[in-house]
């Protein structure tokens, strides 16, 4: 930050002041703190707000509030500023924004990533702020050329004037000057140029190139590099340290405790990891170690049985409508524990400088890393710098920083540049997990396939305490640190026995127009830690939800499609797209021995119907193609709306086929991808993803692919073998 | 002291042999395009190729490479002409989160130029060992049968290289 000029300063002012003005949205309270934009503003940059610096070159910047993992978001984003500014988003330099209270996500109220929301909420603001900007651009254009702002356009980033056209960037001097309009009017969706076309990710090339920076990419003069021992049971603390040995090894610089267990701090990742596995540490006992993955289900299996459970939503006479049955139906299904295995191993790089930071990284939350690095550095948030690489998948887990509390501790304790990295082991067995879930469904259904009762209960730990304790230095930025601590503590205890936890009950009813239906709780919860998970709730409840409805329909002799329309009648969005999909299904011829399973979720605000062709040899299963339907409103980018479809089936199929995290001794036993295995290219399935637009805004789109896909191929494999898979992983008896 | 040719420049490298090329590549010669993702050889993230062949070198140590030619991701495009595999990738928006492209275009690379005509089975087999977190995989497949295809064209038609690297790209 030097070389701060006048000009550059009254941008700034500016921008400030107008760039916090324009985004509106739930505020927790306590929870604005101000500062200057983390943008370095070249020295002829017009930063009208938050979002956008444009120079006098006319090259134009978009700072992305949101963190780019995969799904696509900074070039969504940047189309739908970029609609409005009407500058391709392809010409545009799309960068990570920092963290600023400019940049929250205006449903969470700080800055998340995360419940496939972003393009969702920020549509009209992102849209409004670009429009104000092409407005101002315009008027300074009208003044410098002294010719009646009606007779000016705009196209591609530049004023056309006549046959004379001017790149904005001529013009930013002039609207530094003037008065940012508020709501100038938005585009007709008629006009559209970029919003609904197709066109290569922004981010493409580098990552064809291997020129993307993802976080475990920084290298910082100096540094050093981290690698902890953890505690195998969670939370276990060390009570007695040997690290002679581990002292005497080539390229081991020190070896300091920290919370979460030993950091070994060397001269590099490997070396620092080789050291590591010659610390002898012998760790506190918890009650968690008496746990393995059969207690587990057994403790699942209980609590199911022992009562109803804490209600969740109910609506309707849930007797009455078992009494209006012709058909009943019972059956529990069993979701296991599940790693998120993101193929970058979490990572941090911090470098503390006198009353200043700088911390590279990927994470979900650019706000809960700064307060977190606050927290532990006694530094001023404002002084906290983060720079948020390219995330190498997140899924959710990178929403939860104990990483970040970690590289902070061994800063502080080393007073060096610190880059600290987790193996694919410690990702495995040291992270946070989906929990594992067992739900029983009962239902009812009257002759012409109406569902007259639904009770679903589920029981397993609660996702959101883990995640919230590690969330609030972002919510609550201007808490004092002690307080927050306690809070945190606490909070994660409450969260952690919270007798519902809405996340953990998401999924169970909302699909159908249910008249009489349950849904009820009970927590039991084993001390692994947990947070969300692609998809989060509905990962595991759409495969209840959808399994039984096949089980419904078959008991009551109803076609599997017609019951789902059957009681779709009151969502109409959700009915079409199961109508479109039970058209495309009956069309589909399949080579013998191949069999097709269907099934439909709604989750963040998108509906999919999903069918899976499979096929059973030699007692495997193999899915050959899924079919995709979804409603996700208006796709800014329908191409990346596919790929993401797309890898939400792959993500699914993972799981369905092999994704099972067992505990023994209440340690996670997979360690690595030879025994927590990922779907390869020759398992993978043909995807073919049809897309209904039903012309409301944009709704999640990095989700809502994941859900029906394990019902949808366990009805297949139903209807190949006839075994009812009631468990996950799918497994053949 | 070990030498070995890195991207068509002779190197040496004298810090202790049995480090995993993977790192001495990444953190003596400062190329952060190839990935680590499981230190086990599982996963094809770290792939560069060793004498052409498409080799995991998060688990192979230097000493293994005395005298060999290692080609990592930043070498493949030359003379700021992408390989038409990468022009590939971005047509078909093959990327999602990244992290595993570099491996897998190394790996998709070794397999052309090996069998410039593979088919969709070839592509099967020699892109098993590179797992893709996001579930890319039919893109890639499909951006790998582009080009493949493309050499059944060139072949065809001879057409020359620069020529097959514009269509690739449009």
């Amino acid at each position: 930050m030097t070389g701060l000029n006048l000009s550059r300063r009254k941008f700034l002012k500016r921008g400030a002041v107008v760039g916090g003005g324009l985004i509106v949205g739930m505020q927790l309270p306590g929870c604005s703190f101000s500062g200057p934009l983390p943008i370095d503003s070249a020295d002829d940059g017009f930063v009208p707000n938050a979002f956008l610096q444009i120079t006098a070159d006319n090259s134009v910047t978009f700072y992305c509030p949101s963190d780019e993992m995969g799904q696509g978001v900074r070039t969504g984003l940047a189309t739908i500023i970029g609609e409005e500014l009407d500058v391709h988003p392809a010409v545009m330099n799309v960068v990570s924004a920092g963290s600023h209270e400019d940049y929250n996500n205006p449903e969470f109220g700080f800055q998340l990533t995360g419940g496939s929301n972003a393009v969702r909420v920020f549509y009209l603001p992102l849209r409004q702020t670009g429009a104000n900007t092409r407005a101002l651009l315009l008027a300074a254009a009208a003044q410098d050329l002294g010719v009646p702002v009606e007779q000016l356009s705009t196209d591609n980033g530049e004023i056309v004037a006549g046959d004379a056209r001017y790149p904005y960037g001529d013009f930013v001097a002039t609207a530094a000057t003037l008065a940012m309009p508020e709501q100038a009017p938005l585009k007709p969706a008629s006009e559209f140029r970029y919003i609904g076309s197709e066109f290569s990710r922004v981010d493409a090339l580098a990552k064809s190139t291997g020129s993307a920076q993802f976080g475990i990419d920084a290298d910082i003069e100096g540094m050093v590099y981290a690698v902890v021992a953890r505690a195998p049971v969670a939370g276990a603390k060390p009570l007695s340290v040997d690290d002679s040995k581990a002292r005497s090894m080539l390229g081991v610089i020190d070896i300091v405790p920290i919370s979460s267990g030993i950091a070994v701090v060397a001269d590099s990742y490997w070396r620092g990891n080789n050291a590591v596995k010659a610390l002898e540490i012998e760790w506190e006992s918890l009650p968690l170690a008496q746990v393995d993955s059969k207690q587990v289900r057994a403790d699942l299996s209980a609590a199911i049985q022992a009562d109803k459970g804490t209600e969740a939503a109910a609506e309707g006479d849930l007797e009455a409508g078992f009494m209006g049955a012709i058909h009943q139906h019972e059956s529990e299904y069993f979701a296991p524990f599940l790693a998120h295995a993101p193929l970058e191993p979490v990572n941090a790089t911090l470098h503390i400088q006198g009353d200043r930071a700088d911390l590279w990284t990927g994470v979900q939350s650019v706000q809960a890393a700064q307060g977190l690095v606050e927290r532990i550095t006694g530094l001023d948030r404002g002084n906290i710098r983060i720079h948020n690489l390219y995330l190498g998948g997140g899924f959710g887990r990178r929403g939860t920083l104990t990483h970040i509390v970690e590289v902070a501790e061994v800063a502080m304790a080393v007073k060096r540049p610190v880059q600290l990295l987790w193996s694919r082991e410690d990702d495995l067995q040291h992270g946070l997990y989906r929990p594992a879930s067992l739900m029983k469904i009962r239902a009812g259904v009257d002759g012409s396939g109406n569902i007259t009762a639904w009770q679903a209960h589920r029981a397993g730990g609660n996702i959101t305490g883990d995640t919230m304790s590690n969330l609030l230095p972002a919510m609550f930025p201007s808490m004092p640190s002690p307080i927050l601590e306690t809070l945190a503590s606490s909070l994660g205890y409450v969260f952690a026995n919270w007798s519902v936890d809405p996340s953990s009950v998401e999924g169970l009813h909302e699909s159908y127009s249910l008249t009489n239906y349950q849904v009820a709780h009970t927590t039991v919860d084993h001390g692994l830690p947990l947070t969300f998970w692609r998809s989060v709730g509905h990962s595991y409840t759409g495969f209840a939800v959808e399994s039984m409805m096949d089980e419904l329909a078959e008991q009551a002799g109803i076609d599997p499609v017609a019951i789902r329309l059957k009681n779709t009648e009151g969502n109409p969005r959700m009915h079409e797209v199961i109508r479109r999909a039970g058209e495309l299904m009956a069309d589909m011829e399949v080579p013998e021995g191949h069999h097709l399973g269907f099934a439909a979720h709604s989750s963040f605000a998108t509906d999919v119907a999903q069918i899976a062709e499979v096929s059973v040899e030699d007692n495997r299963i193999k899915v050959h193609k899924v079919t995709c339907v979804a409603d996700v409103g208006t796709a800014v980018n329908p191409d990346i709306v596919r790929a993401q479809l797309e890898g939400g089936v792959m993500f699914a199929l993972t799981a369905a086929l092999h994704g099972e995290i067992d505990l023994k001794d209440g340690a996670v036993v997979q360690s690595n991808f030879h025994n927590y295995p990922i779907l390869r290219m020759n398992e993978a399935p043909a995807v073919e993803v049809v897309l209904i637009d039903s012309g409301t805004a944009p709704t999640g789109v990095g989700e809502p692919g994941v859900p029906p896909l394990a019902p949808a191929v366990a009805n297949g494999v139903y209807r190949a073998t006839g075994q009812r898979l009631r468990s996950l992983p799918l497994r053949l008896a | 002291m070990i030498e070995f040719v890195l991207n068509g420049t002779a190197v040496q490298f004298d810090d202790d042999p049995s480090m995993p090329l993977l790192w001495a590549i990444r953190d003596q010669f400062k190329l952060k395009g190839s990935k680590f993702g499981c230190g086990a050889g599982l996963c094809g993230a770290c792939t560069m190729h060793v004498d052409g062949k498409a080799t995991r070198t998060c688990v192979l140590p230097v000493s293994a490479v005395a005298g060999k030619t290692i080609r990592t991701i930043e070498d493949l495009s030359k003379d700021g002409q992408l390989h038409p595999l990468q022009s590939a990738w971005v047509a078909h928006n093959v990327p999602q989160c990244g992290y595993c492209q570099s491996g897998q275009i190394m790996s998709a690379a070794a397999l052309l130029a090996d069998n410039p005509q593979a088919s969709s089975a070839d592509i099967d087999a020699a892109m098993e060992g590179n797992l893709c977190r996001c579930g890319c995989y039919p893109r890639i497949k499909e951006a790998i049968l582009s080009v493949a295809q493309l050499s059944y064209d060139a072949t065809d038609t001879a057409i020359t290289s620069p020529n097959v690297q514009e269509e690739a790209s449009s």
